[in-house]
Protein backbone atom coordinates (compact mmCIF):
# COMPACT_ATOMS: atom_id res chain seq x y z
CA UNK A 1 0.00 0.00 0.00
CA UNK A 2 1.29 3.36 -0.97
CA UNK A 3 0.29 6.94 -0.59
CA UNK A 4 -1.04 8.79 -3.58
CA UNK A 5 -2.49 12.15 -4.31
CA UNK A 6 -5.15 12.17 -6.99
CA UNK A 7 -6.69 15.23 -8.62
CA UNK A 8 -9.36 14.99 -11.26
CA UNK A 9 -11.30 17.50 -13.31
CA UNK A 10 -14.99 16.93 -13.92
CA UNK A 11 -16.97 18.48 -16.75
CA UNK A 12 -18.93 21.44 -15.33
CA UNK A 13 -22.22 20.05 -16.73
CA UNK A 14 -21.67 16.93 -14.61
CA UNK A 15 -20.89 19.01 -11.52
CA UNK A 16 -23.85 17.69 -9.56
CA UNK A 17 -22.51 14.14 -9.90
CA UNK A 18 -19.35 15.03 -8.01
CA UNK A 19 -20.48 14.13 -4.46
CA UNK A 20 -21.71 10.77 -5.76
CA UNK A 21 -18.41 10.17 -7.55
CA UNK A 22 -16.38 10.94 -4.44
CA UNK A 23 -18.53 8.54 -2.46
CA UNK A 24 -18.18 5.83 -5.08
CA UNK A 25 -14.39 6.10 -5.18
CA UNK A 26 -14.24 6.25 -1.41
CA UNK A 27 -16.21 3.02 -1.06
CA UNK A 28 -14.08 1.37 -3.76
CA UNK A 29 -10.91 2.31 -1.86
CA UNK A 30 -12.24 1.22 1.50
CA UNK A 31 -13.62 -2.04 0.12
CA UNK A 32 -10.15 -3.04 -1.07
CA UNK A 33 -8.56 -2.22 2.28
CA UNK A 34 -7.30 1.25 1.38
CA UNK A 35 -7.76 4.51 3.17
CA UNK A 36 -8.86 7.99 2.21
CA UNK A 37 -6.79 10.40 4.26
CA UNK A 38 -8.12 13.57 2.77
CA UNK A 39 -10.75 14.44 0.21
CA UNK A 40 -11.30 17.99 -0.98
CA UNK A 41 -13.89 19.40 -3.33
CA UNK A 42 -12.42 22.56 -4.82
CA UNK A 43 -15.61 23.37 -6.65
CA UNK A 44 -15.88 24.84 -10.12
CA UNK A 45 -12.77 26.74 -11.08
CA UNK A 46 -11.79 28.80 -14.08
CA UNK A 47 -9.20 26.94 -16.16
CA UNK A 48 -5.97 28.75 -17.03
CA UNK A 49 -6.57 27.73 -20.65
CA UNK A 50 -9.25 25.97 -22.65
CA UNK A 51 -9.24 22.19 -22.32
CA UNK A 52 -11.40 20.33 -24.84
CA UNK A 53 -13.52 23.47 -25.42
CA UNK A 54 -14.24 23.88 -21.72
CA UNK A 55 -13.48 27.02 -19.74
CA UNK A 56 -14.39 25.80 -16.28
CA UNK A 57 -14.08 22.49 -14.48
CA UNK A 58 -14.96 20.97 -11.15
CA UNK A 59 -11.81 19.99 -9.25
CA UNK A 60 -11.58 17.19 -6.72
CA UNK A 61 -8.50 16.15 -4.80
CA UNK A 62 -8.02 13.00 -2.74
CA UNK A 63 -5.09 11.76 -0.69
CA UNK A 64 -5.33 8.01 -0.53
CA UNK A 65 -3.43 4.94 0.58
CA UNK A 66 -4.12 2.06 -1.78
CA UNK A 67 -2.58 -0.97 -3.39
CA UNK A 68 -1.51 -1.09 -7.03
CA UNK A 69 -4.63 -2.96 -8.23
CA UNK A 70 -6.99 -0.46 -6.67
CA UNK A 71 -5.05 2.41 -8.17
CA UNK A 72 -5.26 0.78 -11.59
CA UNK A 73 -8.99 0.29 -11.11
CA UNK A 74 -9.37 3.92 -10.12
CA UNK A 75 -7.39 5.02 -13.14
CA UNK A 76 -9.47 2.96 -15.56
CA UNK A 77 -12.64 4.33 -14.02
CA UNK A 78 -11.32 7.85 -14.69
CA UNK A 79 -10.34 6.94 -18.21
CA UNK A 80 -13.72 5.46 -19.12
CA UNK A 81 -15.74 8.14 -17.42
CA UNK A 82 -16.51 10.83 -20.00
CA UNK A 83 -17.25 13.34 -17.25
CA UNK A 84 -13.59 13.24 -16.13
CA UNK A 85 -11.65 15.63 -18.32
CA UNK A 86 -8.22 15.16 -16.79
CA UNK A 87 -6.66 13.42 -13.86
CA UNK A 88 -3.32 13.53 -12.12
CA UNK A 89 -2.00 10.80 -9.85
CA UNK A 90 1.22 11.32 -7.96
CA UNK A 91 3.12 9.33 -5.34
CA UNK A 92 3.41 10.85 -1.91
CA UNK A 93 5.79 9.83 0.85
CA UNK A 94 3.18 9.96 3.57
CA UNK A 95 -0.45 10.74 4.21
CA UNK A 96 -1.19 14.39 3.62
CA UNK A 97 -3.66 15.88 6.03
CA UNK A 98 -4.91 19.37 6.70
CA UNK A 99 -6.33 21.74 4.15
CA UNK A 100 -4.48 22.51 0.95
CA UNK A 101 -3.83 26.07 -0.18
CA UNK A 102 -6.39 25.88 -2.98
CA UNK A 103 -9.06 24.46 -0.69
CA UNK A 104 -8.47 27.23 1.83
CA UNK A 105 -8.92 29.72 -0.98
CA UNK A 106 -12.11 27.98 -2.10
CA UNK A 107 -13.50 27.99 1.42
CA UNK A 108 -12.74 31.71 1.72
CA UNK A 109 -14.56 32.29 -1.57
CA UNK A 110 -17.57 30.33 -0.36
CA UNK A 111 -17.59 32.31 2.86
CA UNK A 112 -17.52 35.53 0.87
CA UNK A 113 -20.37 34.32 -1.34
CA UNK A 114 -22.44 33.38 1.67
CA UNK A 115 -21.72 36.76 3.25
CA UNK A 116 -22.82 38.54 0.06
CA UNK A 117 -25.98 36.45 -0.20
CA UNK A 118 -26.82 37.19 3.39
CA UNK A 119 -26.32 40.90 2.88
CA UNK A 120 -28.43 40.88 -0.27
CA UNK A 121 -31.12 38.94 1.55
CA UNK A 122 -31.14 41.47 4.36
CA UNK A 123 -31.27 44.34 1.94
CA UNK A 124 -34.20 42.79 0.10
CA UNK A 125 -36.01 42.09 3.33
CA UNK A 126 -35.58 45.63 4.59
CA UNK A 127 -36.67 47.04 1.24
CA UNK A 128 -39.75 44.85 1.35
CA UNK A 129 -40.52 46.07 4.86
CA UNK A 130 -40.10 49.68 3.73
CA UNK A 131 -42.48 49.15 0.82
CA UNK A 132 -45.09 47.59 3.07
CA UNK A 133 -44.85 50.47 5.44
CA UNK A 134 -45.18 52.97 2.61
CA UNK A 135 -48.40 51.30 1.57
CA UNK A 136 -49.83 51.61 5.00
CA UNK A 137 -49.45 55.38 4.96
CA UNK A 138 -47.72 58.20 6.71
CA UNK A 139 -48.78 57.36 10.24
CA UNK A 140 -46.50 54.34 10.23
CA UNK A 141 -43.40 56.33 9.35
CA UNK A 142 -41.81 56.08 12.75
CA UNK A 143 -41.98 52.26 13.08
CA UNK A 144 -40.72 51.91 9.50
CA UNK A 145 -37.55 53.66 10.46
CA UNK A 146 -37.12 51.31 13.36
CA UNK A 147 -37.51 48.31 11.09
CA UNK A 148 -35.01 49.59 8.60
CA UNK A 149 -32.23 49.48 11.14
CA UNK B 1 28.79 44.90 -20.86
CA UNK B 2 27.10 41.61 -20.24
CA UNK B 3 29.81 40.39 -17.91
CA UNK B 4 27.46 40.82 -14.98
CA UNK B 5 24.65 38.41 -14.45
CA UNK B 6 21.33 39.67 -13.26
CA UNK B 7 21.14 37.67 -10.09
CA UNK B 8 18.83 38.65 -7.29
CA UNK B 9 20.40 36.92 -4.40
CA UNK B 10 18.57 35.96 -1.25
CA UNK B 11 15.29 35.92 -3.11
CA UNK B 12 14.83 32.22 -2.59
CA UNK B 13 15.53 30.82 0.82
CA UNK B 14 12.87 28.18 0.94
CA UNK B 15 13.59 24.48 1.16
CA UNK B 16 12.43 22.40 -1.77
CA UNK B 17 10.03 20.47 0.49
CA UNK B 18 7.79 23.50 0.64
CA UNK B 19 7.10 23.68 -3.08
CA UNK B 20 3.69 22.36 -3.98
CA UNK B 21 1.65 22.57 -7.17
CA UNK B 22 -1.38 23.64 -5.13
CA UNK B 23 0.30 26.80 -3.82
CA UNK B 24 -0.45 28.89 -6.88
CA UNK B 25 0.42 32.29 -5.46
CA UNK B 26 3.85 31.00 -4.53
CA UNK B 27 4.46 29.44 -7.95
CA UNK B 28 3.32 32.59 -9.71
CA UNK B 29 6.37 34.37 -8.35
CA UNK B 30 8.48 32.16 -10.58
CA UNK B 31 6.64 32.55 -13.85
CA UNK B 32 7.16 35.60 -16.00
CA UNK B 33 4.58 37.76 -17.70
CA UNK B 34 4.42 35.38 -20.63
CA UNK B 35 3.72 32.43 -18.34
CA UNK B 36 7.15 30.92 -18.80
CA UNK B 37 9.22 29.67 -15.90
CA UNK B 38 11.80 32.27 -14.89
CA UNK B 39 15.33 30.89 -15.37
CA UNK B 40 17.31 30.15 -12.20
CA UNK B 41 19.95 32.53 -13.60
CA UNK B 42 17.46 35.37 -13.11
CA UNK B 43 15.59 34.25 -10.02
CA UNK B 44 18.69 33.09 -8.16
CA UNK B 45 17.10 29.75 -7.34
CA UNK B 46 19.46 26.90 -6.52
CA UNK B 47 19.59 24.02 -8.99
CA UNK B 48 17.79 21.72 -6.57
CA UNK B 49 15.08 24.26 -5.91
CA UNK B 50 14.68 25.03 -9.60
CA UNK B 51 14.17 21.35 -10.42
CA UNK B 52 11.48 21.00 -7.78
CA UNK B 53 9.88 24.22 -8.96
CA UNK B 54 9.77 22.99 -12.55
CA UNK B 55 7.99 19.75 -11.69
CA UNK B 56 5.45 21.51 -9.50
CA UNK B 57 4.76 24.25 -12.07
CA UNK B 58 4.32 21.60 -14.74
CA UNK B 59 1.86 19.73 -12.54
CA UNK B 60 -0.12 22.90 -12.01
CA UNK B 61 -0.03 23.52 -15.76
CA UNK B 62 -1.30 20.06 -16.56
CA UNK B 63 -4.29 20.65 -14.31
CA UNK B 64 -4.87 24.02 -16.00
CA UNK B 65 -4.20 25.83 -12.74
CA UNK B 66 -1.39 27.82 -14.37
CA UNK B 67 -0.95 28.81 -18.01
CA UNK B 68 1.74 27.42 -20.29
CA UNK B 69 1.90 30.72 -22.14
CA UNK B 70 0.00 33.99 -22.49
CA UNK B 71 -0.98 32.95 -26.03
CA UNK B 72 -3.81 30.69 -24.94
CA UNK B 73 -6.96 31.91 -26.60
Amino acid sequence: MRHYEVVFLVHPDQSDQVPGMIERYQSLIERTGGKVHRAEDWGRRQLAFIVSKIHKAHYVMMNIEVGAETLAELESSFRFNDAVIRYLMIRRKNAEIGQSKIYEEELREQEKDRERDRRREEELASRRRDNNNDDEGARNDAPAEENAE
Amino acid sequence: MSRFRRRRQGEVNITSEDVDYKDLDFLRQFIGETGKIVPARISGASAKFQRKLTTEINRARFLALLPYTDQHK
